[in-house]
């Protein structure tokens, strides 16, 4: 019994790194190898020579650059405005604040996706189409994110706050020298949760951008593969680059990564 | 007025970026209105026009069976690799690890990686039915040219990249349950299978209507995977509500349809989210 639990879990892991190795290998062959069997994929002759064509002739590692561009602005200034917003809606009495609250709580009901088409026309009219604004703003509000750092702010106990306004500081000491560190691993989670959306993020930058300058990977990817489906060097070449520096970053944040999901679920 | 100053920067985001679309999508869609300019007042013509439009309404239930074939499968795997990855063994973290990297790939890589996999002739897939004999050398399986094949492909496909999500969320509600609870029921003398259905399975009960009611939603919205792997082929037989939106909108111009049309989409996910609502107060009694 216990055998066949090690061998089933083995089995499972294979399976699921398989795609993987099978993408590597197959970037280093040769290309125009005629492959009739699947060892073909793992046998010699090897070559580099695509990795330095697509790398020179491409602008794949700008789109690299661009999608993580993209995604560290729009993670900082995420977990930053929603920390401010929820810093409000905790810690500072004002009027109308129940109001506010479902206001900001009525965003959790409105998809991304349902508000795409008016979302085109008005960035259209506001002239950040086919800009770096134009991928960064729009993506920025999340209500999803106040209410988790809300939840957050409020276990923040109100004595450390006043404490500090004793001693002569003002609302932007709390908030930089209490508020953020207290709550840091909440905002850490927020970040990752964003980062890896961003990263992923199709829809948007596919609608609203047009000029190659400005691709992110998922929109810039299906431009270079259309033509070479019959070789499968080139698009694993392609997937490989495009793979490296976030299957890089997994490796060094996956404890902080892992801690930020199992978080979001607690509060789901 | 301090409240204000904190709150703005997310409002001025917020208002212009969702609440005023969220408007102006109604003005859009009593219009005929393309990329370029608005049109013509067209009143409820787009919305009678929906009503009639059969390949709208079978593009909605494509996106239907996308959840229906995706959410109780991913939640099953989900909890079978991690009661794989909370076994004590020294292979722990490298399981964690395994099943969680497909998760970052770029949605394009994971997509065209499923292209490749599921090709006939030099395919991953094929190949290796092949090699070990469960395929004749002379037949080829078309997983993406033939409807049923197409759906199993996707959705393989997206419980391979997108299950680490929900795999990590069992998993550490399963380290969660305390240690005491299963030296109990052994000295009672459970036995594993006793206490995996008895134990751990009810204490997942949580985490697993929270993994639900996030899995449909978000499997209601899919639209890349099937894109990049069948276009929505063969001949619009896989083809989801949000690429039917997009196409009307950007491929045929007309987006003013297609504001209508994400009403309909809105309605939906509203829906949804408010039968959730009930089935967990429900179920929370």
């Amino acid at each position: 019994m216990k055998w066949m639990i090690r061998l089933v879990s083995m089995l499972l892991a294979l399976v699921f790194v398989f795609p993987l190795i099978w993408m590597l290998v197959v970037s280093v062959k040769r290309e125009g190898m005629g492959v009739t069997s699947l060892l073909d994929w793992f046998t010699p002759p090897y070559s580099l020579d695509v990795y330095g064509e697509v790398i020179t002739q491409t602008k794949l590692t700008h789109w690299i650059w661009n999608s993580f561009f993209v995604a560290v602005c729009v993670m900082i200034l995420t977990v930053l405005i929603s920390a401010m917003a929820s810093y409000a809606m905790s810690k500072i009495k004002f009027r109308f604040k129940t109001f506010m609250f479902f206001f900001i709580l009525a965003g959790l009901l409105i998809p991304g996706e349902a508000t795409l088409i008016p979302l085109y026309q008005v960035a259209k009219d506001v002239d950040i189409l086919n800009s770096y604004e134009g991928l960064i703003f729009p993506v920025l509000a999340s209500p999803f994110a106040i209410i988790i750092l809300k939840s957050f702010f409020d276990g923040v106990p109100n004595d450390l706050i006043e404490s500090v306004q004793i001693d002569g500081g003002g609302i932007w000491r709390v908030f930089f020298s209490i508020m953020l560190p207290l709550t840091r691993p909440a905002l850490a989670s927020i970040a990752i949760l964003t980062f890896i959306g961003s990263w992923n993020n199709f829809l948007w930058p596919f609608l609203s951008v047009t000029d190659d300058n400005l691709f992110t990977l998922p929109v810039g990817i299906p431009t270079l593969m259309d033509q070479y489906t019959e070789d499968y060097v080139k698009p694993m070449v392609i997937n490989t680059i495009a793979s490296i520096p976030i299957i890089a970053l997994f490796l060094i944040f996956e404890r902080q990564i892992v801690k930020g999901i199992s978080m979001s679920g607690i509060k789901g | 007025m301090q409240a204000l100053i904190f709150l703005l920067p997310f409002l001025f985001i917020y208002v212009l970026f969702t609440i005023w679309p969220m408007i102006k999508g109604v003005e859009m869609s009593f219009y005929k209105w393309t990329l370029i300019r608005k049109i013509e007042y067209v009143g409820l013509q787009n919305y009678a026009n929906m009503l009639q439009d059969s390949a709208f309404w079978s593009s909605v239930w494509h996106s239907f069976l996308f959840v229906v074939l995706t959410t109780p499968t991913m939640i099953v795997l989900a909890i079978i690799l991690a009661l794989v990855a909370n076994r004590k063994s020294r292979l722990q973290k490298f399981y964690r690890s395994v099943f969680f990297l497909p998760s970052v790939l770029s949605v394009a890589v994971a997509s065209y990686l499923g292209l490749f996999i599921f090709q006939p002739y030099t395919g991953l897939l094929n190949s290796l039915l092949h090699l070990i004999g469960l395929l004749p050398g002379n037949e080829e399986i078309f997983w993406l040219s033939e409807t049923s094949l197409a759906w199993i492909a996707i959705t393989l496909l997206t419980l391979w990249w997108t299950v680490g999500f929900n795999f990590i969320l069992y998993l550490s509600a399963m380290q969660d349950i305390p240690e005491d609870i299963y030296e109990a029921a052994r000295l009672d003398g459970a036995s594993d299978s006793q206490i995996f259905w008895q134990i751990t399975l009810p204490m997942l009960g949580g985490i697993t209507r929270t993994i639900t009611m996030l899995q449909i939603i978000a499997s209601f919205k899919v639209f890349v995977q099937i894109y990049i792997m069948t276009g929505g082929g063969p001949l619009d037989s896989t083809r989801p509500v949000i690429q039917y939106i997009w196409q009307i909108g950007f491929r045929q111009n007309d987006l003013g349809y297609a504001a209508a049309l994400s009403y309909m989409l809105f309605a939906i996910l509203l829906v949804l989210s408010a039968f959730q609502y009930w089935l967990n107060n429900r179920k929370g009694e």
